[in-house]
């Protein structure tokens, strides 16, 4: 009587291991063998802090740089948080992501094989407190609601390590509200559901000039010249094409200091591309914030680091990680001094 | 005999589970990456890990309260409006245009509203959850009335009851009573998944639907696994609590009438 049920076990298993062996072992062995790339995919998202990345999409800069390297074609995938688009390389669906400093923390913690090569751009978030409500210093935000992007972002970081410089538990003296996406942060705010918001521009010139509410903080004041976003490059492409890469850097280089000396163009080049921002509020975004616009990722290695040992200590990520796990400097480095010798 | 055969289906049901769990065990150890697909034992060390720091409580309390508020309403709104769409035929008319207008639009698309007219409370999250649920429960009960047999409507009015009342509390509504069980545990179904949309936009820091999104924005599958499974067998406990209440006492009567 028992011998059936074990038969049955035994189908099951031999199904299942001939499933396994079958779905896995191709994709190992192509996984495993240098490819010749011809389309490249970037993920990025809807603030002036990626300009960069847009001005080189619509300039023409990355096909015309990375012709020469077999790109025949770019696609890009527009994420509202970094979140998603570290769960969409994770995924090996992204080549090369525009992203927040920290959302990587995790996702490297997990086991993505990727690196920061570039820095994309320093501090550039404000906090956004509705009209009818006093600001002084930290201690009035004590007891209000401020809805920011989720655990693990760059804004939820520096605010919280921003709360505990200042004596306030960011879990018991206020409430950190989660929102997947700017656009319901601001409603929330909008309607009254949140006493403030905590985003990347342009979104709080958006909040600003709608009528929603004031900027009070800038991200500077909480956390002076901190990281924000970077270029992350994938493992793969790093070890099969290592020479894209160098040239990821050398368009990236370009569209930075491109954005830095005609700032009108850069808030057009953005109003073109994320339609819902229109070119005044973009170019007021870009007048009035504190970021800066950079490619050395040296800027941003002090403040990566200190973000990693900040989420280690929130137990976001199970080990504190190293300059050696986030970052490889030596394509910048490689191409600044090529640079500098042309 | 009886014994024996029940010895041999529980072998089989433990059989099919410890297989599902060593083939998942043995796929997760030959992808050997955690993000993608994390192994039973590194979700059981979740699930104790979980348990002894006393969050998973917690959660769960946070996303039974959710559930409440809504199944509550769905329970109030969906059963008086099915009972008074299947019995008058005017209302029929006039409500079910709207309902059907309503009834496809998925409960995540409610979500802007939930926070504009609820805010970000409790009643919110019940709130969407509460759309997910109404719509079987009505839809079920309005049927069950429907479909009350004309032989029964016909012998109770000889019998006496002739006001609408009597007709709809003395004979349609036990009449009725297996679709309307159907209908609830449906939408008990239904409401439950909603339960994971309903704690995403920040209406607590607490919540299996929050924590699901949390540990997922933090790329910790095998917390998000874990809360799945434990979603899984929550909904599993409370729909063979209502099979239970419902075979014990809602249709007791009804023991005889097919087994």
């Amino acid at each position: 009587m028992i011998i059936q049920p074990l038969k049955i076990i035994a189908a099951i298993l031999i199904t299942g291991i001939i499933l396994v062996s079958g779905c896995t072992s191709t994709p190992v062995q192509n996984g495993d063998e240098p490819t010749g790339l011809t389309e490249l995919r970037f993920g990025y998202q809807p603030s002036t802090h990626q300009i960069a990345y847009m001005a080189a999409d619509a300039k023409g800069w990355w096909l015309e740089d990375l012709e020469p390297y077999g790109i025949t074609s770019t696609k890009d995938y527009l994420f509202p948080t970094g979140a998603p688009e570290m769960l969409a390389m994770l995924a090996g669906e992204i080549d090369v992501a525009y992203v927040g400093s920290t959302p990587p923390l995790s996702a490297i913690d997990q086991g993505l094989e990727a690196k920061i090569v570039a820095g994309v751009q320093t501090q550039g978030s404000d906090i956004v407190l509705a009209n009818d409500l006093p600001y002084e210093s930290p201690q009035d935000l004590v007891g209000l609601k401020i809805a920011t992007f989720p655990p693990g972002t760059l804004q939820d970081t520096v605010l919280r390590k921003w709360l505990l410089d200042n004596d306030i538990d960011p879990k018991e003296d206020l409430s950190i509200i989660s929102m997947t996406s700017s656009g319901a942060a601001k409603t929330a705010l909008a309607s009254g559901n949140v006493d403030a918001i905590f985003l990347p521009h342009p979104h709080p010139t958006v909040a600003e000039s709608e009528g929603y509410g004031k900027v009070v903080v800038q991200s500077g004041e909480m956390w002076a010249d901190h990281a924000c976003c970077v270029v992350l490059v994938s493992q793969k492409l790093i070890d099969e094409h290592p020479e894209i890469v160098e040239q990821i850097i050398r368009t990236h280089i370009k569209a930075t200091q491109y954005i830095i000396d005609n700032p009108d163009e850069a808030a057009r080049i953005f109003s073109n591309k994320i339609t819902a921002v229109p070119y005044d509020v973009s170019s007021q975004s870009i007048q009035d914030w504190d970021g800066e616009w950079v490619s050395d990722p040296n800027i941003e290695l002090a403040t990566a680091l200190e973000y990693a040992k900040v989420q280690y200590d929130l137990g976001y990520t199970d080990k504190l990680l190293t300059q050696d796990d986030l970052f490889d400097l030596s394509f910048y480095n490689k191409v600044i001094a090529e640079m500098d010798e042309e | 005999m009886v014994q024996s055969m029940d010895i041999r289906r529980r072998i089989l049901e433990i059989t099919s589970i410890a297989s599902a769990i060593i083939i998942w065990e043995i796929i997760a150890r030959i992808i050997n990456k955690k993000y993608i697909l994390p192994s039973f034992t590194e979700v059981v060390t979740a699930f104790l890990e979980l348990v002894s720091g006393g969050e998973l409580y917690r959660d769960i309390l946070t996303s039974l309260n959710f559930f409440a508020i809504g199944m509550g309403v769905a329970i109030a709104v969906g059963i008086p409006l099915g009972i008074m769409m299947g019995w008058f035929k005017t209302i029929d008319k006039a409500v079910d245009p709207i309902i059907e207008m309503i009834r496809p639009i998925p409960p995540l698309a409610w979500i802007p509203f939930a926070i504009l007219w609820f805010g970000l409370t409790q009643y919110a999250a019940g709130f969407v959850i509460f759309v997910g649920a109404v719509f079987p429960i009505l839809v079920n009960t309005y049927t069950g009335f429907r479909n009350t047999p004309r032989v029964l409507v016909e012998s109770g009015k000889v019998l006496g009851c002739i006001k609408n009342r009597d007709l709809i509390f003395r004979i349609a509504l036990p009449a009725a009573l297996p679709s309307i069980a159907t209908g609830v545990r449906v939408g008990m179904g239904v409401g439950w998944m909603c339960v994971v949309a309903a704690e995403m936009f920040g209406v607590s820091t607490y919540g299996i639907g929050w924590k699901i999104w949390h540990w997922n924005d933090l790329h910790h599958m095998d917390m998000v696994l874990t809360y799945m499974l434990v979603l899984g067998l929550i909904a599993l406990v409370i729909d063979r609590l209502f099979r239970y209440i419902v075979q014990e006492w809602w249709l007791k009567w009804q023991t005889g009438v097919v087994v």
